[in-house]
């Protein structure tokens, strides 16, 4: 239960955490300690061992050794549930919701509760009470299957608070947030580290930790590398003990220049509706010349998927057409859209662009197994595609043993080397690309936007759909702002700066810079 | 196979399957078998087998299906049910457990429960003949194929087959009249059931040996109810508990004030004792478990046929015919009675079951009106055999239509 | 409170589980087993000792046993066709009825022709008819979204209540109007019986060959072909298949039509082989269509094991008449072939995830 008061504060010490996975030490000795009333931010990269350390702190694993203290009292807890009965709420980076259920069925599942039915009418009273509080807009009557990822998150984020928790662990909360809504979420943060409360923030974005952070422990291959003052830092310090060299994102440099008069990919009043049969586009136009980058900046939810998705030919558009090379493309054929030239990389790897259970192989022919040389006479060549699965994983630099390999079981970065290889390899005129380094580590990333930039550099025109404005600012030509289904803003990235595309990503206007 | 459905999707309740299989059978036939035993014993004796209502097919010779090296007669019965099923395969079942009784050391019994009708059934003779039964009695009519089959198979085997049609060599028919017995069970019902109402049946197939049985139960009800009448529901199964209650429960509802069942399971005493209906039962005397709405039910004895025939394969006279019992030698009987009937139904049924005793089929005295009017046995005249083995008509009084015409 | 003990999800099968658990499942189930004979009394060595010997080991307990493997056969790959897309196919029953009655109209109409041809259409009528009934639960599904568990279970009853009609309350085309007494359907004539194939002194049953080389032909056609791959894509990620522009409705149809073909199999290879009739109660008292499921998850959906499973299944049942008797009542035997079937299944699910002490799962990135 939420209360406005802390009467106890809790102060978090991790003594020397062993945590090993059948061939990984995923945690090797980490020390770590948050006290009441801060924002400790764990940094480090994918694979450092933030997420297994908080999974131990949450009682989700037990520890191989090492012990966890609440105010000096060792403490070993079975389950998150009693985790949280003593205080310790977590926002996972991958979502525990029910799909089917309301936001308010969600957030209140798992309630102790002395009526035998759930009390939805009060709780949504309270969770509209929260979400007014920390400014938090989300629809508690709203199915969880009709929201996008971010708004999903925010369901996350209510659902700790909701149930009280005094240290609350966020496992890179701001990745689908705006920055004017991580601004606002930080506001959250700080008013709640003001009541007494303890938040574990994790993270891999050096600016994100240095705005909200009072200290900050950094991790590296499942050892803590330090804990400091972030007053007393920097982010290049702090990149550096994160990745252990010097790094640095600056815009990449690009060999062939974007070529926009030569339109490949024409969008032209473009209506659509979501998954709940509201309008999701309204009226949306666009072009993509040869070789040009074109981002669309936009917190998730504001009709990004759904133009992903008619482009690819996933979802009909209501009205409006699509045309590649200046020839239409049908509405709502996957199959024509991508002979026209249409590529597509969707924001879920796993369970969209590929499918997680089959092997790589498999997972290679998924949109050219219909002919030659994949298949002759509707039967599948499986050395063919074994022989070209080689190839591949090699060209692409696929971590794995071999081609057969389910493709679960591969890390992000060379499941997403997996899918683009796919799609650039399908020689694609152009490229919609959805959130393509969400979750992956520092060294993914810049392999992912070195294709992404070959891809351009090759003539490729890319349509890149992000809300890391880093990434859009490293890789753009153009920035397109999308917000409630429409464009609001077109805006050369070499005239674009963050706080202005904030503004527009929020719903505001640029009376000065509209084009 | 029917058990291993279960087994698979309550793979878990073993121990339930076990606690099924562990309940108490009813043995409640004891009675009617011990009556018999005296008449069997001293006609299986005697150089060529004889038995009463026994006659021989034509033509037919002695099959010796003795074991050649003179041990124990090895002798099994295949059932399609459950031998605790509260019917049909339970007194099958007595009969056998009976003749074991009166062997001793003679013969050795054997049988094989839930047996499906269809090509299970000749491997499981198979499996019998492979183990030296030499003697094997059939009691579903879906069996028949089968046992024909497996008896041209194995002509130095004798079949033993109830309620079939057939004939060979090395297989015999035998059943009995129990449409005389389910008339004096029908006076039970219609002295229930106030003057003029209407009673319910729940029964298996409209072919003439059910339908012969409903007659004989229908003019049982006239006996002393001459205004009632009778509804019948069918329920295409022999044996299917869920079936035969809903059946019933069809019938209650539609105001039935006495039921009664020509099926092999008690389901229908079941939906009976909800509404504390007077129920007749069929083949098995549940007197005990549905005491207050018991009335009687029309049974069976296997038994003394049965070993009549081990015995004739011992005397080295077994020889294949038709076999009709009926109450003369106690081949068929009527159960206990429930608290329900009164003394005075009891003295009725017990002066017709005398008159049957000496006449049966007498109840069928004409004149016999199908429910079209016609008369199909004229005034004080008796059917023939012929004319009861193909009865395929229902009597005035019944009110619901065949379901075929 | 939480057992120390649990199930985790292995991220790869070793190879040797895939012959070592189910040689450790036998051994497991042979325990369990021997203890419960013991305990009832029963010398374990020698009640096995017949297990084998009346299912498996001799020429004709062998030949036995293809007898009661084949309708298995049939709807194991019924169950694994649907089941391989995800669709849950509870209607193999039904759909191996219409088989026969489809089989049987063949049968009866063509019996004049030469035998080949008599097998041929009742082969093409028995699948048609199980196909189209099957395909009805397909239609209801990809127009209506209706829940295929539900309609396929339901459809199993009309069709109950229809071979009833057929041969108990009409005078149908399929009904021997001189049938005596009990009415049965009309027999076919000997030339359309399918003859048994004879390899030294096994007879084997034609349906099973058929079902052999069906098995094979679903093999080829899930593993080797383009229609295989999409109904793999749309089982495991329907998202997926929609990006990939794969349709499903079609999918679902044509699956549940296979499926419902290959019950429908069954049941021309129940009257071409067995009955040579239309046996309206034989063929629902046997539940074949049920134990197709069975056959399916012991196979783990492998068309190619569903066969092996049918034939480990029929000797198991037919073993277990051999067992019955006085002496030994028929709930012993279920309950040792359930002790057979939970081990098989406690012994699959050992393949896919392994026991671990500790409460923890592998949730967290480790590769």
């Amino acid at each position: 239960m939420i209360s406005d008061n802390i009467d106890s504060k809790l102060t978090v010490t991790m003594n020397g955490i062993v945590k090993r996975f059948p061939g990984v030490v995923a945690n090797d000795g980490v020390n770590f300690e948050a006290r009441a009333g801060e924002v400790h931010a764990l940094l480090g990269e994918n694979g450092a061992g933030k997420s297994t350390l908080s999974n131990v702190l949450t009682g989700l694993y037990r520890p191989d050794e090492g012990t966890v203290s609440l105010n000096d009292e060792v403490v070993h807890f079975d389950s998150p549930r009693i985790a949280l009965e003593r205080g310790i709420g977590m926002v996972h980076q991958h979502f525990r919701l029910v799909n089917s259920f309301t936001v308010a069925e969600n957030i209140i599942l798992g309630e102790q509760s002395s009526s035998l039915f759930m009390d939805t009418a009060s709780a949504v009273e309270r969770i509209s009470a929260l979400a007014t509080q920390y400014g938090i807009a989300v629809d508690p009557s709203a199915r969880i299957w009709q929201l996008s990822v971010g708004e999903q998150q925010r369901v996350e984020i209510l659902k700790a608070l909701y149930h009280g928790a005094k240290v609350l662990i966020l496992d890179e909360p701001t990745a689908v947030l705006t920055p004017q809504e991580a601004d606002a979420l930080f506001t959250v943060l700080r008013s709640m580290v003001a009541e007494g409360r303890t938040v574990i923030f994790i993270s891999h974005k050096l600016d994100e930790v240095m705005a909200v952070a009072d200290r900050v422990t950094v991790l590296r291959a499942g050892k803590t590398v330090s804990t400091i003052e972030c007053a007393t830092t920097s982010t290049r310090e702090l990149a550096r003990l994160m990745v252990g060299r010097d790094v640095v994102f600056d815009r990449v440099i690009r060999a062939n220049h974007a070529k926009p008069d030569n339109i490949v990919l024409q969008v032209s009043n473009i209506d659509a509706t979501d998954d709940r049969g509201r309008q999701a586009l309204k009226s949306i136009s666009l072009t993509i010349g040869e070789s040009e980058i074109v981002a669309i900046a936009g917190v998730a939810g504001n009709g990004q998927r759904e133009l992903a998705e008619v482009i690819s030919g996933m979802r009909p558009a209501t009205r409006g057409t699509i045309a590649v090379n200046n020839e239409v493309v049908p509405n709502s054929r996957v199959r024509k859209a991508m002979t026209a030239g249409i590529s597509h990389v969707p924001e879920d790897r796993l369970h969209t662009g590929l499918v997680a259970d089959h092997s790589i192989e498999d997972n290679l022919i998924l949109k050219s197994y219909r002919g030659a040389p994949i298949s002759k006479m509707s039967v599948l060549r499986r050395r063919i595609i074994r022989a070209q699965a080689k190839e591949t994983i090699e060209k692409y630099d696929v971590k794995t043993p071999d081609t057969i390999t389910p493709i679960r079981l591969l890390s992000g970065g060379n499941v997403q080397k997996v899918l683009l290889a796919r799609e650039f390899d399908s020689l694609p005129s152009v490229m919609v690309v959805s959130s393509p380094t969400r979750g992956l580590d520092v060294g993914a990333i810049e392999n992912v936007r070195k294709r992404l930039v070959d891809a351009a550099d090759s003539g490729v025109g890319v349509l890149l759909i992000s809300e890391d404005l880093e990434e859009i600012f490293a890789l753009a030509d153009r920035i397109l702002v999308m917000y409630e289904g429409s464009i609001v803003g077109n805006i050369p990235a070499a005239e674009a700066n963050r706080e202005s595309i904030g503004l527009l990503m929020g719903g505001g206007s640029l009376s000065a810079e509209n084009n | 196979m029917k058990k291993f459905i279960k087994i698979a999707t309550v793979v878990t309740a073993a121990a339930l399957i076990f606690a099924a299989c562990g309940s108490d059978s009813d043995s409640a036939t004891d009675t009617t078998m011990a009556e018999a035993t005296d008449t069997t014993m001293a006609e299986a004796t005697s150089e060529a087998f004889t038995f009463t209502n026994f006659t021989p097919f034509e033509g037919g010779t002695v099959v010796n299906c003795a074991p050649a090296d003179g041990g124990p007669i090895k002798a099994a019965w295949v059932y399609v049910g459950p031998i605790n099923d509260g019917g049909w395969t339970q007194t099958h079942d007595a009969g056998r457990n009976y003749v074991q009784e009166q062997l001793g050391d003679k013969v050795i019994t054997t049988y094989k429960e839930n047996v499906p009708e269809g090509p299970q059934v000749e491997i499981v003779i198979d499996d019998l003949v492979k183990d030296g039964n030499t003697i094997i009695f059939g009691t579903s009519f879906g069996f028949q194929d089968a046992f024909i089959a497996s008896a041209e198979k194995y002509p130095n085997v004798c079949f033993e087959f109830a309620t079939g049609y057939t004939q060979k060599n090395n297989v015999s028919q035998f059943y009995g009249a129990s449409e005389d017995t389910k008339y004096l069970s029908g006076i039970a019902a219609g002295a229930e059931a106030p003057e003029g109402a209407e009673i319910g049946v729940v029964a298996p197939f409209a072919i003439p040996e059910v339908i012969r049985g409903i007659n004989g139960f229908v003019l049982g009800v006239q006996k002393v109810n001459p205004t009632a009448t009778v509804k019948v529901v069918w329920t295409n199964t022999w044996f299917d508990p869920a079936i035969e209650r809903k059946a019933a429960e069809s019938l209650i509802s539609a105001g039935v004030k006495a039921i009664a069942s020509f099926q092999d399971s008690p389901a229908t005493g079941e939906a009976a004792k909800v509404k504390g209906i007077g129920w007749v039962g069929y083949d098995s005397d549940q007197s005990v478990a549905f005491k207050d709405i018991w009335l009687t039910a029309s049974t069976y004895d296997w038994g003394p046929y049965e070993l009549a025939k081990i015995q004739a394969v011992i005397d080295g006279t077994w020889i294949s015919g038709d076999y009709y019992g009926n109450l003369s030698d106690n081949f068929i009987s009527i159960a206990n009675y429930g608290s329900k009937v009164t003394q005075e139904t009891k003295d009725l049924i017990a002066s017709e079951r005398e008159r049957l005793t000496q006449a049966p089929s007498a109840e069928f005295t004409g004149p016999i009106t199908a429910q079209d009017g016609t008369v199909k046995i004229a005034e004080g005249a008796l059917p023939t055999y012929g004319e009861l083995m193909s009865m395929d008509y229902q009597i005035k009084g019944i009110t619901t239509d065949l379901p075929q015409k | 409170m939480q057992s120390p003990l649990r199930l985790e999800r292995r991220l790869t099968q070793p190879k040797w589980l895939n012959w070592g658990v189910p040689l450790l499942s036998l051994l497991g189930a042979l325990i369990l087993g021997g203890i419960v004979l013991f305990a009832t009394g029963k010398n374990p060595i020698s009640v096995y000792a017949r297990i084998v010997e009346r299912g498996f080991a001799s020429t004709d307990a062998f030949s036995r046993t293809l007898i009661s493997a084949t309708p298995f056969a049939f709807t194991g790959l019924a169950a694994s066709v649907a089941f391989r897309m995800g669709l849950i196919n509870i209607g193999g029953e039904g759909q191996l009825y219409l088989g026969t009655i489809g089989a049987a109209f063949a049968g009866i109409a063509f019996q004049d022709q030469p035998t080949a041809v008599i097998i041929a259409t009742m082969i093409i009528f028995g699948m048609l008819f199980g196909g189209a009934w099957a395909a009805i639960v397909g239609i209801l599904k990809a127009k209506f979204s209706t829940n295929e568990i539900i309609t396929s279970l339901m459809l199993n009853y009309v069709a109950a209540i229809f071979l009833d009609y057929l041969i108990f309350n009409s005078s149908s085309y399929w009904r021997d109007p001189k049938s005596y007494g009990f009415p049965t359907g009309k027999r076919l004539t000997k030339n359309a019986y399918w003859n048994d194939i004879s390899i030294g002194s096994i007879e084997i049953p034609f349906g099973f060959v058929v079902a052999v080389v069906a098995a094979v032909i679903v093999w080829f056609l899930y593993n080797r072909t383009r229609f295989g791959y999409e109904v793999g894509v749309i089982a495991s990620s329907p998202n997926a298949a929609r990006y990939a522009g794969i349709r499903a409705r079609w999918k679902i149809i044509t699956v549940m039509a296979l499926s419902g073909a290959l019950a429908g199999l069954g049941g021309a290879s129940d009257v071409g082989d067995f009955r040579h009739v239309l046996d309206a109660k034989g063929v629902q008292i046997s539940g074949y269509g049920y134990t197709g499921i069975v056959v399916a998850a012991l196979a783990r959906l492998n068309p190619l094991s569903a066969i092996f499973v049918a034939v480990f299944l029929g000797g198991l049942s037919n073993a277990g008449y051999a067992l019955q008797g006085p002496d030994f009542p028929s709930g012993l035997v279920g309950t040792l072939q359930g002790l057979i079937l939970f081990t098989a299944v406690a012994g699959e699910i050992l393949t896919r995830y392994r026991i671990k002490r500790q409460n923890t799962i592998a949730d967290g990135v480790i590769v």
